[in-house]
């Protein structure tokens, strides 16, 4: 089991390798961590002079690592409505209690979610691409994922096209908007107030819905 | 010639608010998109004579379509001295975005609730004061299709023709 | 005036305080408040970053800098955000001033609309609207029994023999007595073909949209056909033009602006120029195969599959976004009748003052190539590729009249059968080109208007030489397959 600081490390090490661009790191202040050699020790990365570098199988890990962090995230933002300012530091003490099997369930519940409450990317586990849902788990999903006559409140929108996003906020699909999913087939139609509106697929996979009983 | 301009989304009567202030004919129909080009018709209210501007449906200020740019460069260019944002009443939450966009926007907007009839039939019930206190504008509670409010509406038009330009 | 109405919504505070910096810095003029202004920059609207290029020179950079921090500062597009607090604030204005009172039993109209949406009972009332609305009320009401009223009592009876005789006693001018009732003149073909043709046919289409759009049944198609209009680069939204071309495809040109795509606006215009046939066109297109079901059939499967492969091709060569389909579906209402009498009045006012004079000028025209030998030439011409396609030279008059009316040429079709010249192939065969044909003149200004010259020019040619090649084929096909329509 790696020690939380060395997981942390892990991570800042991939965030800068996989989402900065950075090749190598300087060692730095870290110079003399345990924690580093906890981490060569195991094989995760390699220490030369100045540099750290992060090896393949220190990245399988560490995007595990902020995989589990960023569903942290969303799940105590869009579940346990914590409060933005604290979620950092709340994420990081759960993410360790999500270890593997427990992360796969939370991704379920959230509706495989794809970016953070801060708009990163969340890497994708093999639930993500198997998709058997045990519907009891739902909590979150994308409205393309409901079934009909599923209720609750809108939670987040999340599409990589503005003008696809400028849509829907146009028609009201914006965050704590109640919905109810009217319809699948052969498009979505769902209902917001005493409106009903028909969308295509794309739309409907670009909406997160937190589901009410 | 004063104008007035019709906005507001698709498909909550503003064409036939158009025929009824002005007594031309803009076609009307049961749905988001029938006007695309845009009406221009006189109306005399008061003892005034307006140029009465109906256009394409908007969802906001921030243009998607042809027509919203349409319609928002009428706001831009014309500088009507009173804009109807028309709403459906059983949708004000969705619809009252754009009202303050107008309102942020500095322009003279007067708020007509329109389809009150199946609003009220769907048990909703609007307290037309509580939102002009709100909004600090004029607020008209309309059944455009029968004619339903038009009275108050020509008069709240009046008022604030006199207070404001 | 402008600063005085703007209701002041507070933003968030990192985003607020980029906003006053923003609105510190636009000193121009502007049809907006200095806040609205800033709140477009912060969303990248393009007009307003155009009109502060021009009006703000010196700050520029400053301001372009000060919206990239913001967009920066946030994870999600600054609409969203924007969006996202103005629900807020409209939430919390409603919340004060609107109460609900209990929500009754789901309504018939509910569940009727349920019924429309549904595929496997929307499909065949689909149909069901398509057979009584269009082929029984428009075919075989408008088309047949107001068009021979119109033709046989109205004109045959009464306003042809009566002007003629008009005419001849006040004009002694042979040619100008043709120009005005001679073979193509203006009152007996032009007006005639104008009031007692079109008029009738057009009227009842017009009655029978009103009807349909009124009730709000179109959105409701709209989001049934989507995922179909999706394969020929189109989305549900499109229907509302097709529909309304079945009517007037100049009209439904017009209406292709509701489109949100470019893309999808180019795929639609030339659908309508090429497939699909306006209701006076159909009317006399009923009326040559009326008796003919087997030929019914092959001109309705052929001009349906060019309407797909057509569509598909086009979505597979043009560039651009690919469309996004959303759309309000309006409660079902039912229409009422002066609305609908209105509306199809002022529909029918602009129709008939756009055609009745291309009417007029397309009677002026051939008697003025009538004189001058051109029209001969030209019918000659025509005569080449209407042979190809396996018809009578005597066709190519009713080609001829397709340049100015697609409906004109069908109308003249319909005179060579009366006269017995046409078999049933040949028949089927000149509806299908003649459907696929040019657009009429309005519709070709129309597209040239709406699309540009250069693109309005492009499609014309092609559809030309695509409707001959459709002909052609099915000429050969049918003769292959030794069929007898």
């Amino acid at each position: 089991m790696l020690s939380e600081r060395a997981e942390e490390i892990l991570e800042a090490l991939w965030i800068q390798m996989e989402e900065q661009g950075k090749k190598q790191l300087d060692l730095g202040a870290s110079r003399d961590e345990p924690a580093i050699d906890e981490l060569s020790r195991l094989g995760f990365i390699r220490k030369d002079l100045d540099h750290i570098h992060l090896l393949e199988k220190g990245k399988a890990h560490a995007s595990g690592c902020i995989r589990r962090h960023r569903l942290a995230e969303r799940l105590l933002t869009d579940v346990f409505y914590v409060r933005k300012k604290i979620i950092d530091e709340v994420s990081c003490k759960f993410e360790h209690l999500l270890h593997k099997g427990l992360e796969d369930n939370v991704c379920t519940i959230l509706g495989h979610p794809k970016v953070c409450p801060h708009g990163k990317p969340i890497p994708s586990g093999r639930c993500c691409t198997e998709r058997k849902e045990k519907r009891s788990l739902k909590f979150v999903a994308r409205l393309a994922d409901l079934d009909v006559k599923d209720k609750g409140h809108i939670a987040y929108l999340q599409t990589k096209d503005r003008s696809q996003m400028q849509k829907l906020i146009s028609i009201g699909a914006i965050p704590g908007v109640s919905i109810v999913l009217l319809q699948k087939f052969p498009s979505y139609v769902f209902q917001t107030g005493q409106s009903q509106f028909a969308i295509d697929k794309e739309l409907a996979s670009s909406i997160y819905v937190r589901l009410t009983k | 010639m004063r104008k007035i301009a019709i906005v507001g989304s698709p498909n909550v009567g503003k064409s036939v608010m158009f025929n009824n202030l002005t007594g031309a004919y803009a076609t009307v129909s049961n749905y988001p998109g029938t006007t695309v080009e845009v009406s221009r018709g006189k109306a005399k209210i008061g003892n005034e004579d307006f140029e009465i501007i109906d256009t394409p449906g908007m969802y906001s200020l921030l243009p998607i379509s042809e027509e919203e740019k349409v319609s928002r460069d009428i706001l831009l260019k014309e500088k009507p001295c009173a804009i109807l944002h028309i709403v459906d009443a059983k949708n004000i939450e969705r619809m009252l975005p754009l009202t303050l966009q107008l309102l942020e926007a500095g322009l003279p907007v007067i708020l007509v609730l329109n389809i009150m009839d199946e609003a009220k039939r769907l048990g909703i019930n609007i307290d037309v004061n509580s939102l002009e206190k709100e909004l600090k504008i004029s607020v008209v509670a309309t059944v455009s299709t029968s004619g339903e409010g038009m009275d108050i509406l020509r008069g709240k038009i009046e008022e604030h023709v006199r207070a404001f330009c | 005036m402008l600063e005085r109405f703007a209701k002041k919504i507070g933003y968030d505070d990192p985003l607020e305080v980029y906003l006053s910096k923003l609105q510190a810095l636009v000193y121009g003029d502007y049809p907006l408040s200095r806040r609205s202004i800033a709140l477009l920059l912060l969303q990248e609207d393009k007009d307003v970053l155009d009109l502060i290029k021009d009006k703000e020179k010196e700050r520029l950079d400053e301001i372009l800098k000060i919206v990239g921090e913001a967009g920066a500062h946030y994870s999600h597009p600054l609409t969203y955000i924007i969006g996202q607090r103005r629900q807020e604030e409209a939430n919390r204005i409603c919340d004060a001033a609107i109460s609900f009172k209990e929500r009754q039993r789901v309504t018939l109209r509910e569940r009727l609309s349920k019924v429309l949406m549904n595929p496997f009972t929307g499909g065949p009332i689909l149909l069901f609207v398509l057979y009584y609305g269009l082929y029984k009320f428009v075919g075989t009401f408008g088309a047949g029994v107001l068009v021979d009223f119109m033709e046989d009592k109205v004109f045959g009876e009464y306003i042809s023999p009566f002007m003629i005789n008009l005419v001849k006693s006040t004009l002694p001018f042979k040619l100008l007595q043709d120009l005005l009732i001679g073979e193509y003149g203006i009152i007996t073909l032009g007006v005639r073909y104008a009031m007692a043709i079109i008029l009738p046919i057009v009227a009842t289409f017009f009655f029978a949209f009103a009807v349909v759009e009124d009730t709000g049944y179109l959105p409701r198609l709209a989001m049934l056909i989507d995922q179909l209009f999706k394969k020929i680069g189109l989305s549900g939204r499109a229907v509302i033009p097709m529909v309304l071309g079945l009517g007037c495809d100049t009209m439904a040109t017009m209406v292709t602006r509701t489109l949100p795509t470019k893309r999808e606006r180019i795929i639609a215009t030339l659908l309508l120029a090429l497939a699909i046939p306006c209701s006076a066109q159909m009317g006399v297109i009923l009326a040559l195969l009326g008796d003919n079901p087997l030929g019914l059939v092959v001109w309705l499967g052929v001009i349906i599959l060019v309407f797909l492969v057509v569509g598909f091709l086009a979505a597979k060569i043009m560039p651009g976004e690919l469309p996004t389909f959303y759309m309000e579906i309006p409660p079902l209402r039912l229409p009422h009748l002066s609305n609908i009498l209105r509306k199809t009045y002022s529909r029918l006012r602009w129709y008939f003052w756009e055609i009745l004079p291309l009417f007029i000028f397309a009677s002026v025209f051939i008697w003025l190539g009538q004189i001058t030998g051109i029209f001969n030439v030209l019918v000659r011409i025509l005569e080449h590729p209407v042979r190809w396609i396996g018809l009578p030279s005597e066709a190519g008059v009713a080609f001829l009249f397709g340049f100015f009316r697609r409906d004109y040429g069908a109308a003249g079709l319909y005179d060579l059968k009366k006269a017995g010249l046409l078999s049933g192939n040949q028949l089927v065969v000149a509806s299908v080109t003649l459907t696929l044909f040019l657009p009429c003149i309005a519709q070709l200004l129309m597209n040239i208007k709406e699309r540009g010259m250069r693109m309005g020019m492009v499609m014309s040619v092609f559809i030309l030489w695509f409707s001959f090649t459709v002909g052609y084929l099915l000429n050969i096909i049918l003769t292959l397959l030794n069929l007898q329509l």
